[in-house]
């Protein structure tokens, strides 16, 4: 075990709490960022448990909860367990496919205290969002905003982009305003789970993430007072790495169907982690003490250049999950950043030209 | 945007009822002096100068003129962030 010296005083609070309630879905993405080993249903946490985890999160200061899966309106009990996330004081997210969502139950959800919903589309035309989803979600999901906005409910539309379907960003957007949302969210596809091995179909080229941003900027611009646009920047083609989930064990706690929390969703690619469950453990003692989330927290872990580096305090260090990926390394520099020996690994993984782009931020 | 205008929180946010923050989709805008004050006024109903009046009676000794500058110059903020919108 690495030395993480965090005296509980010291431990930051979180903000915000992940919980994935199932991962049983409707739809089956190519980059489907859940395990690929999935959990079974019969070991869900139940609605009593999920409470119990909700109040907890709240009295360590969490705010925002995030229900997501799977697809969170497998479970029967949705519409109990966002009451209880109100109850406890917290702010209720739900990211959802749609598939299955009608007007009763969005009446229902709203009641119990559903404040937000983001609904995701995989692409603009029926045909290619259907491939890529594997399943026939796209005609439901545009079914489906008229009837959001009917709702007090803040709704975005997030699109996830990728190779296959940059070059028509213009037109996906065009679509996404149709729908009539308060946010628009553009997220590049992260490299993990199922999306890592179908790496070389997804991933944009240099040329078209820089088409991109230009199409993104004047979207904004044009959107301004109507939709807020928010666009996150694929980490391949930067000079430096992002803040990963706010800096590990700085601000999420991400809950698995089973209780497992985890300091980021794709934090079991990493080797030698041990994830404590909710079952066993009070959610208090897991933030500040439970080896996972101590693993990667503060300074102690990095290698030296990180240490002595300014960057340290606005990234902290970086995607772990990627360094582990790219380098086999879990403690290396994320490669993404300009200072890492493995930065020219990049560049193999780039299919353009080289351009210089300007560091995104979130 | 002018003293008759009427702000409104847009959808999907909201105070927090016991801290001073601002909850909206996926995050949190930290709302410090008296901003929290400012924002329990915005109610789509009152507009800038009820507001500024409410505030003067609550702040006693403060001149009218200064919170009007500070009330707008806020506004004008969280309009710019997305937050509020103002009734037209
Ligand atoms: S050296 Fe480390 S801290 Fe500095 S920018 Fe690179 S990853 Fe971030």
């Amino acid at each position: 075990m690495s030395t993480t010296p965090s005296a509980p005083d010291s431990t930051p609070r979180p903000l915000s709490l992940v919980a994935e309630l199932t991962h049983r879905c409707p739809l089956h993405c190519l980059y489907c960022s859940n395990p690929i080993e999935m959990r079974r249903s019969a070991d869900e946490l139940t609605t009593d448990e999920w409470e119990r985890v909700f109040s907890a999160a709240a009295a360590l200061g969490v705010l925002q909860l995030s229900l997501t899966g799977g697809e969170p309106l497998i479970r029967k009990d949705l519409a109990q367990l966002i009451a209880s996330g109100r109850k406890a004081g917290l702010y209720v997210n739900m990211i959802t496919s749609g598939v299955g969502l009608t007007e009763e139950r969005l009446a229902e959800l709203v009641d119990a205290g559903l404040e937000h919903l983001q609904l995701s589309f995989q692409d603009l035309d029926e045909a290619s969002a259907n491939y890529i989803a594997g399943t026939k979600a796209h005609a439901i999901k545009i079914a489906l905003a008229p009837l959001i906005r009917k709702f007090q409910l803040a709704f975005t539309v997030n699109l996830v982009v990728h190779r296959m379907n940059l070059d028509r960003l213009e037109q996906f957007i065009a679509m996404a305003e149709e729908l009539g949302p308060d946010r628009l969210e553009i997220a590049h596809v992260q490299y993990y789970g199922w999306a890592l091995k179908n790496r070389t179909k997804l991933m944009a080229t240099e040329k078209q993430v820089h088409a991109s941003l230009e199409i993104v900027a004047k979207a904004k611009e044009r959107l301004r007072g109507k939709i807020k646009l928010e666009s996150v920047f694929p980490d391949y083609f930067g000079s430096y790495p992002k803040a990963c989930v706010g800096g590990w064990g700085r601000q999420m706690i991400l809950i698995d169907p089973v209780g497992n929390a985890l300091p980021c969703h794709a934090a079991a690619v990493i080797p030698n982690m041990e994830f404590d469950n909710v079952r066993a453990h009070e959610l208090g003692w897991i933030w500040r003490e439970s080896s996972a989330f101590r693993r990667f927290r503060g300074d102690a872990w990095m290698p030296e250049t990180c240490k002595e580096c300014p960057r340290k305090e606005v990234d902290f260090g970086g995607c772990r999950c990627q360094a582990h990926l790219l380098t086999g390394d879990a403690n290396a520099i994320d490669p993404v950043c300009r200072y890492s020996p493995s930065h020219g690994l990049l560049e193999t993984l780039r299919t353009a030209e080289a351009v210089n782009l300007p560091i995104w931020r979130n | 945007m002018d003293m008759n205008s009427i702000p409104m929180v847009v959808r999907g946010c909201r105070l927090h009822p016991t801290q001073d923050v601002l909850l909206m989709p996926e995050g949190t805008l930290e709302l410090n002096g008296p901003s929290r004050d400012v924002l329990a006024r915005v109610d789509g109903n009152r507009d800038v100068a009820a507001i500024v009046r409410d505030l003067a009676q609550e702040y006693e000794g403060a001149e009218e003129s200064e919170i009007s500058t500070d009330v707008l110059v806020l506004l004008q903020d969280l309009m710019q962030r997305g937050v509020l919108r103002f009734r037209t």
